[in-house]
């Protein structure tokens, strides 16, 4: 198992000052090679949807032609369709080196492909990161967890690549970093719960605005209102709770829920 | 992609709760929620009917569309009815599959391990990897041994074409 400190948490965050391609893919898809901002539309959509293709390969893993032409060209995709593509994207990124020389971003290993992240600096790669650290010391390092949860929610933006979001092979990504977001917003507002009550209770408004069915986050915010001296909005929110489970699944909140509003009636 | 040919993809995320009941018993509930990625329409659930519902109603409007529009009411009412049979036919097993491993998903890991066991039996027979073992020291001193004499039997029989070459360039 590996063991964390805040040098890790430092690694990642000055991981951007060392590459000098920084991909954001969290909220917007965006692009900036040497501090210049390369513009939406510069290439081909294909070519853009296979630079893209390389943001979600699983564990950095690199991804055969044949996986990437098939879920990109479906049963229409060639060989020369992908190398064209391939092309476009070398062109825009290293426009001074030869086409047939080796591209510095995306690494080829036999016939698969990955980015090469020793230059590429990619938002969801270090906001999975963070969050693994994070996930790893909460309850025995909190400290270092909060820097880890915090960092990585600067990150995220909003979903991953929200232009993609009717494209199939974009879905799993997103729900995977919409997931792992969640749980750094209700991690970080359990940490903070009793020495900054109301940044805990902004951190699950947050949560509720990307889940509202969330039941975690409403028991958080409970407990912060609560702490607050605001015993109303902590019963209000626990019926909007309700509320929201009822219309959204039909079910009545969970018993540490009740249990906690019951407590908090009592007082 | 032509209009006779198209995809429907859905998201199936499901959130387990475990949680103790007003009796202090461990219970456990399923939240789930399914995207229809085409059109990013959403719905949260926690019956496997709902879930059912939800695509039958997605791929309807998925059949409706493709449609050509110069078919007639009649056709496009077979072609619907069709695409409801078909359905019909994967709804009936699919809450079911969905279901068992929700109950015993220790249960599906194994059934999934006992097939690649079964599998690898299978291609180990046909490969007969018995028969092959790891090369070991005397087994390469042996081939290099017989590499040499095999070069030395080469070598000779060139000097014996070249005599008969130069024989025959005599005469």
């Amino acid at each position: 198992m590996i063991k964390f400190d805040d040098t890790h948490i430092e690694q990642l965050l000055a991981a951007k000052q060392k590459a000098d391609l920084h991909v954001y893919s969290l909220g917007k898809f965006n692009i900036v090679l040497d501090k210049n901002e390369i513009s939406d539309n510069w290439g081909r959509d294909k070519a853009i949807q296979l630079f893209q293709f390389f943001l979600i390969s699983r564990n950095r893993m690199a991804l055969h032609k044949e996986v990437i032409i098939d879920r990109l060209w479906e049963e229409n995709g060639t060989d020369q369709h992908f190398k064209v593509a391939l092309h476009e994207i070398k062109k825009i990124l290293e426009p001074k080196t030869s086409s047939r020389s080796k591209t510095k971003y995306i690494q080829r290993q036999g016939s698969s492909y990955k980015l090469n992240m020793e230059n590429v600096w990619l938002d969801s790669h270090i906001f999975k990161s963070l969050i693994e650290v994070g996930n790893n010391v909460v309850g025995h390092q909190d400290e270092l967890a909060i820097m880890a949860f915090q960092g990585a929610i600067k990150l995220y933006k909003g979903v991953f690549l929200p232009n993609r979001i009717y494209e199939d092979w974009t879905s799993s990504e997103r729900d995977n970093l919409q997931m792992l977001a969640l749980n750094a917003y209700l991690s970080l507002s359990e940490l903070l719960l009793q020495d900054q009550a109301k940044e805990s209770i902004r951190l699950t408004e947050e949560a509720l605005n990307i889940d509202p069915t969330w039941e975690e986050a409403y028991r958080v915010q409970m407990m912060a209102h609560m702490l607050n001296g605001n015993r109303p909005q902590a019963i209000r929110c626990f019926d909007k709770c309700k509320k929201v489970l009822d219309k959204e699944f039909g079910i009545e909140p969970l018993p540490a829920t009740i249990k906690l509003y019951d407590s908090i009636r009592s007082k | 992609m032509s209009k006779n040919d198209q995809t429907a993809s859905f998201l199936l995320r499901f959130t387990q709760k475990i949680y103790e009941d007003e009796k202090g018993n461990a219970d456990l509930q399923w939240r789930g929620k399914i995207t229809h990625v085409q059109d990013n329409d959403q719905k949260n659930f926690s019956e496997l009917k709902d879930v059912i519902d939800f695509i039958q109603t997605k791929l309807s409007e998925l059949t409706m569309s493709s449609m050509e529009e110069d078919m007639s009411p009649k056709e496009k009412e077979g072609i619907l009815m069709k695409s409801m049979d078909i359905w019909k036919k994967l709804a009936k097993s699919y809450p079911k599959m969905v279901a068992d491993v929700i109950k015993d998903p220790k249960g599906q890991v194994l059934q999934i391990q006992e097939q690649i066991t079964s599998k690898a039996e299978d291609l180990s027979n046909r490969l007969q990897l018995e028969s092959y073992k790891p090369t070991s020291k005397s087994d390469i001193q042996d081939l290099s041994k017989q590499i040499s004499q095999l070069t030395d039997l080469v070598g000779s029989l060139q000097k014996k074409v070249d005599k008969i070459d130069r024989k025959l360039a005599k005469s």
